[in-house]
């Protein structure tokens, strides 16, 4: 196997990716949907920090990872707020069943 | 070098080009004013100033102030009193194009508050909520504008985006707003972690996330490589690409538009008003300084090869989203029958008229080297950016006095179809004329403000044809798109001006003298005005497209 490098670090951030989009795309519940996208936030962060340690990037790289799980945790709070509003108005969580709008 | 100068040098300054941590905070006083008014009208419900003092009060203040004090930089710069600099040891800049957007934002923001006050969209118990997401978008606005590094490009959309989601879904009761919320904040969330993968790539691999430096890096990186068979190329492709995502988020620019229709459908069309302008405003401010940077501007390289074929690309890349989206907004505008949805769909076509202009832009700063190309156009790229600006600033106006006037008109028939609209004129002449006036001036009808910008922005593509034979298809499609848009621009005129007013439909009354009549007069007064009066704003907006060049 050889020693563990920036390259492999990639490799858990790319499929942290892969594996958060492919949720996103297939669920239909909300939550599975958010769940997807904490995937991909942390699989970035997974990058940033790598980057910070293998390449010229440095702190700034670190510095971004914590941000960025502040932002993620706003932004899943306020999510969940709207999806329990949805839920509140619809009866269910289920993304298809928003189809009142189109046009 | 040890603690104890860093920290000196932290407090006082003294790396070249970049301000101390005191002149930073005094160039930031507007955000901060924001901020402290945020504060305040949530303390002011906590000890129930509020049934004393009304909060919007507190929202019209502080929107002023922070307009004023960015009008005083903008004072200080023109007069070479200041200089342009970095603050924050890099993270933002201060120049005048930043300070254009940020003034932009603060005179937007004053005008949106006194919207929902004639309109009365949130209550008195829900107005410290509104108004504190609503000053909390704009902060994040301007930090897009004037965003230098990767970091605050990412807070920036972040902090603009999760009150929008908030507010869209602000009239909690009610299904359709719900569900517009939901939608938003689904695309926006995977959008902006897309996004983030494709910084996390290019910041890795060009080893910096400050703007200035990546163009530096870039040219170091790409040099004598070419092709798609190369991986980095390859990779660095994939990067731009997913950023570019997030970008085509925020522009609801085709095929990442679904948002929109639906989320303007569902929110109060003063949120709308306010995310058609505000979001989409500071989205161009911040796309036109990362792809400027990533082409060599504020690095000390310009005008090499790799840096010219990346400007290039990107122009063309943009070009072709460009004639994508305006195609596709004005097609699916023209057989909307409620009156936000067809103006969510006229924002995206106009999204795409201005995109044009940023398209112009980098194809003509592509060709900005020794080549002899550059003596025939000198000006070509500043006076792209110079169109973009001066659109904007009259897309405010127009865009805006639409949606208050479809606000003002819910008030009172609580419908928002355009068959409702018929024979408006007959009882609300103000509310009638001054629609029409906002429709024809975004179709770009002479002598109102909408032409002169669309004039600027196609006269920037026109000259770009030098340079590269696509952007005659960018041309040719903004053409027959302006044609195209015209009809269901004037259907909704003439369904308001000419015909007659069904038996039994709701009363509106509008007096002339009223408030709300002075507002959307004001507002159809400055689409007008801008057609008529061009020089001041143009001559602005030339002083903030020089911050480049």
């Amino acid at each position: 196997m050889g020693d563990i490098g920036l390259s492999q670090y990639l490799m858990v951030g790319a499929v942290l990716f892969v594996c958060g989009v492919v949720c996103m795309a297939t669920k239909r519940n909300v939550i599975g949907v958010l769940m997807g996208v904490e995937l991909v936030l942390n699989g970035s962060n997974v990058n940033f920090v790598a980057f910070s340690r293998y390449t010229p990037l440095g702190l700034d790289g670190q510095a971004t990872a914590l941000f960025v799980i502040v932002l993620a945790a706003a932004e899943a709070a306020v999510a969940l707020a709207i999806a329990l509003n949805f839920y509140n108005n619809h009866l269910t969580i289920d993304v298809d069943r928003g189809n009142e709008l189109h046009g | 070098m040890d603690f104890q100068a860093l920290f000196q040098q932290f407090l006082h300054g003294g790396v070249a080009e970049q301000a101390s941590i005191f002149d930073s905070v005094s160039i930031f006083l507007p955000e901060l004013v924001l901020s402290c008014t945020i504060v305040l009208m949530l303390v002011a419900r906590l000890i129930s100033l509020d049934r004393l003092i009304p909060t919007h009060w507190f929202a019209i203040f502080g929107g002023m102030t922070s307009f004023i004090l960015v009008l005083q930089q903008f004072w200080k710069l023109s007069m070479n009193e200041a200089v342009a600099t970095k603050i924050f040891t890099g993270l933002a800049v201060h120049d005048e194009f930043s300070i254009f957007f940020r003034g932009f934002l603060a005179f937007f923001l004053v005008f949106v508050v006194a919207l929902t006050v004639l309109t009365g969209i949130p209550d008195d118990e829900d107005a410290p909520d509104f108004y504190s997401l609503l000053i909390g978008a704009v902060i994040g606005m301007m930090l897009m504008a004037s965003a230098n590094h990767l970091l605050m490009l990412f807070i920036g959309i972040e902090m603009a985006s999760v009150p929008s989601y908030a507010l869209t879904g602000f009239l909690k009761g009610r299904r359709q707003s719900s569900e517009a919320a939901l939608k938003f904040v689904v695309y926006g969330a995977g959008s902006a972690g897309v996004m983030l993968f494709g910084i996390s790539l290019l910041a890795g691999l060009l080893g910096t996330a400050e703007f200035s430096e990546l163009a530096l890096r870039f040219d170091a990186v790409f040099t004598g490589r070419s092709g798609m068979q190369d991986p980095t190329v390859r990779y660095v492709v994939l990067a731009l690409l997913m950023i570019a995502v997030g970008f085509a988020f925020k522009l609801s620019l085709v095929p990442f538009h679904f948002w929109c229709p639906d989320a303007f459908h569902g929110a109060p069309a003063e949120v709308g008003g306010f995310l058609s302008i505000g979001s989409k405003a500071a989205a161009f401010a911040l796309l036109v300084r990362l792809t400027m940077s990533l082409g060599g501007y504020g690095s000390g390289v310009h005008g090499t090869n790799t840096l010219n074929s990346l400007s290039l690309s990107c122009g063309l890349g943009l070009g072709i989203l460009a004639i994508a989206t305006t195609t596709f907004g004005n097609l699916a505008a023209y057989s909307q029958q409620n009156i936000k949805r067809m103006l969510a769909y006229s924002t995206i076509a106009h999204a795409g008229y201005m995109l044009m202009a940023v398209s112009a832009l980098l194809v003509l700063q592509s060709v900005q080297s020794d080549a002899p190309f550059q003596l025939a156009h000198p000006e070509g790229a500043p006076r792209a950016m110079e169109g973009l600006l001066y659109y904007l600033s009259v897309y405010l106006f127009m865009n805006l006095g639409a949606f208050s006037i479809v606000a003002l008109i819910r008030n009172q028939t609580f419908s928002e179809e355009i068959d409702d609209y018929r024979g408006v004129a007959q009882q609300a002449p103000i509310l009638a004329i001054c629609m029409a006036i906002c429709m024809f001036s975004l179709v770009g009808i002479p002598p109102l403000g909408g032409f002169y910008g669309k004039a600027f922005i196609f006269a920037s593509v026109y000259e770009a044809t030098n340079v590269h034979w696509f952007m005659w298809l960018v041309l040719g499609a903004g053409g027959l798109n302006t044609v195209i848009s015209l009809f269901y621009y004037l259907r909704v005129a003439k369904t308001m001006c000419i015909d007659l007013r069904p038996a039994g439909a709701a009363e509106i009354s509008m007096p002339a003298s009223s408030s709300p009549a002075l507002y959307v007069m004001l507002v159809a007064g400055m689409v007008v005005f801008l057609g008529i009066v061009i020089n001041p704003l143009s001559v602005v907006a030339r002083n903030a497209a020089h911050a480049f060049f």
